[in-house]
């Protein structure tokens, strides 16, 4: 196992000295390689802080995180017993807002600092930048424009591409495709599967398109109200009654599915997970 | 009425580089308008120019039969609130409360209504247990949420939404959803630019934005159905309506099935 979660709790400190439960017993173990995870649930959940644990950038408040090997509790952060560089290294993390986490003065510096700061030479890093930058859907142009003078969605493609170029084991993007035009948003998605099914890397993202899940996951965690209530199958998932109760939706796929056969009477033969399967589908069905 | 016209408005940010080129649109006063495009296509950059954040190099904008000018900026802003794509450019309290407050301070609400509006509006995004909380320690969808809560506090006749639901959950979405076709019915001019084309069956209208210029303008059926043009700026045809497409290219669609497929894409 590559990320241990055993108990943790995490709260943070209001600026209202209220304190905000944010993980409450949470026991999770995600594997260094072949897992395609999604992570939903409500707003203000903590689906964010639970993804921050997984690289160190947050340390629970009781119970412990083990990260490749690496055990991250209060003691052991508190003595400087643990050393981030190469966790941050194995474990890439897109943020929600790419605001944080761009600063560079250009795009190029901003994709290379990564690299760099994990001994990746500059040539190298230029040329991962060179890639990534195309990877993302943008032209090798913008490598010499300022990050911050950029559209929404453009700002959401360079965080990508800034942690694409650090080749991390451990991939997990923090809501990567809310912002993306819907061409973007299936493009990357394609990429992260690319990534995952070719170089067997486990791919964790957070999302609120159910569609997502139920497309591309091969597992879904369900956050509720600091409490993980779902660690699954994604078919599964949405075969529950009770997931309206999490605020979650049925995928635009399986609603037309189930609008179809019912109103037209037809029955296919097996659940399409995607476009092409419930094209051929329907064809047979409809011929 | 035209509530709104953009008269040949183009916009640069830097000097031979047009963001947008030629605009010319109009917005009836109690219509509902989407503004889909291409990331980077001008879309953000228009609604700033509506409420008179950034400046036309040319041509010029009439919000309620106002010049948009910098000596008429403080008048037009009583008609037209934004909710930003990002809201952390939106928060300038110290407390979600305050962070209300701030936008109905300008418009000179007095007190006591000050109190009630900020009330019934954190309600209505589900934000009331968090009014004494600081903005920026919120999560995302946390967030967008307060950002909505401050622009419908200060009921203004024209609102634009930029993005404003794409990190909210998909109950939490529908909702804010709801509250707008509530608006809209109670005669609220409504912009919503987004990337998600359901919620655009929505509205009455859609403007569809290639590299700062307009591609198509026209109802929202019109444009929906339009596969090339919609294309052309990446986006993408409903589920209900590719499958049509499908079974059209092969020839298996009966007259019942097409129609129901046509009507359960549109459906509001
Ligand atoms: N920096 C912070 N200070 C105080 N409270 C915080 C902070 N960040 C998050 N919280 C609170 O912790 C809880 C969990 O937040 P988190 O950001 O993990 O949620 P999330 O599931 O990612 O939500 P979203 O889908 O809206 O992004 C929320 O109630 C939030 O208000
Ligand atoms: N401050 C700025 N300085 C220079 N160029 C900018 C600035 N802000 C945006 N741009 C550029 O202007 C163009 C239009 O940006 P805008 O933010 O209007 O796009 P958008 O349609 O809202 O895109 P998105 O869907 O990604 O939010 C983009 O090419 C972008 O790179
Ligand atoms: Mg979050
Ligand atoms: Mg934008």
């Amino acid at each position: 196992m590559a990320i241990k979660f055993k108990k943790v709790d995490f709260k943070y400190q209001g600026n209202d000295n209220k304190a905000y439960l944010a993980l409450s017993n949470i026991t999770l173990n995600i594997k260094a390689e072949g897992e395609f995870i999604t992570l939903i649930g409500e707003t203000g959940s903590g689906k964010t802080t639970l993804v921050q644990h997984m690289n160190a950038l947050l340390t629970p408040l009781s119970g412990d995180v083990e990260i490749f090997g690496v055990k991250i509790n209060r003691e052991n952060v508190k003595k400087k017993r643990v050393k981030l560089n190469p966790i941050r290294q194995q474990v890439g993390l897109v943020f929600q807002f790419p605001e944080y986490q761009l600063f560079e003065e250009t795009i190029l510096k901003d994709i290379i600092f990564g690299p760099k700061n994990f001994g990746v030479d500059e040539k190298t890093a230029i040329e991962r930048a060179k890639n990534v930058i195309k990877v993302v859907g943008l032209d090798e142009s913008y490598l010499s424009r300022s990050p911050f003078n950029l559209s929404g969605g453009e700002k959401k493609r360079v965080s990508i591409a800034g942690i694409l170029a650090m080749e991390p084991d451990i991939l997990i993007l923090d809501e990567p495709t809310s912002g993306l035009d819907p061409l973007g948003r299936n493009a990357l998605l394609d990429v992260f599967y690319n990534i995952h099914t070719k170089l067997n890397k486990t791919i964790i993202i957070i999302t609120h398109d159910m569609n997502t899940v139920y497309e591309y996951a091969k597992r879904v965690l369900v956050m509720r109200d600091s409490y993980l209530v779902y660690d699954g199958d994604p078919i599964e998932l949405f075969t529950k009654k009770n997931i309206e109760n999490w605020n979650l939706d049925v995928p635009d796929l399986l609603h037309l599915i189930n609008q179809i056969e019912t109103d037209l009477n037809l029955k296919l033969p097996k659940k399409p997970r995607n476009e092409t399967e419930l094209f051929t589908q329907l064809k047979a069905v409809l011929k | 009425m035209d509530i709104i016209q953009m008269k040949n408005v183009s916009f640069e940010y830097q000097q031979d580089q047009p963001v947008l080129e030629n605009i010319n649109l109009n917005i009836k006063k109690g219509e509902w308008l989407t503004i889909l495009g291409h990331n980077g296509s001008g879309k953000s950059t228009l609604s700033k120019l509506l409420i008179g954040l950034l400046k036309p190099n040319q041509g010029e904008i009439i919000v309620d039969n106002i010049l948009l000018s910098r000596e008429t900026i403080q008048d037009v802003r009583k008609h037209i609130g934004i909710v930003f794509q990002n809201p952390d450019n939106q928060f300038v309290g110290v407390t979600v409360r305050d962070d209300i407050a701030f936008g109905l301070e300008n418009l000179q609400v007095p007190r006591n209504e000050m109190v009630e509006r900020i009330e019934k509006y954190a309600h209505k995004v589900n934000m009331a247990e968090f009014l004494n909380k600081e903005p920026h320690n919120l999560s995302g969808g946390q967030k967008q949420r307060v950002a909505i809560a401050g622009i419908l506090a200060m009921q203004t006749d024209i609102i634009i939404f930029d993005e404003a639901t794409s990190m909210l959950d998909p109950k939490g979405r529908k909702m804010i959803l709801e509250y707008m076709k509530q608006l809209n019915a109670e005669g609220v001019t409504i912009i919503t630019i987004t990337h998600d084309m359901k919620e655009s069956v929505l509205s009455d209208r859609i403007v569809v934005l290639k590299n700062g210029k307009i591609l198509k303008i026209d109802t929202a059926t019109n444009v929906l159905k339009d596969q090339e043009t919609l294309e052309k700026s990446n986006l993408e045809m409903l589920l209900p309506l590719k499958v049509l497409r499908y079974l059209e290219r092969e020839n298996i669609a009966d007259e019942k099935v097409r129609s129901y497929l046509w009507q359960l894409s549109l459906k509001r």
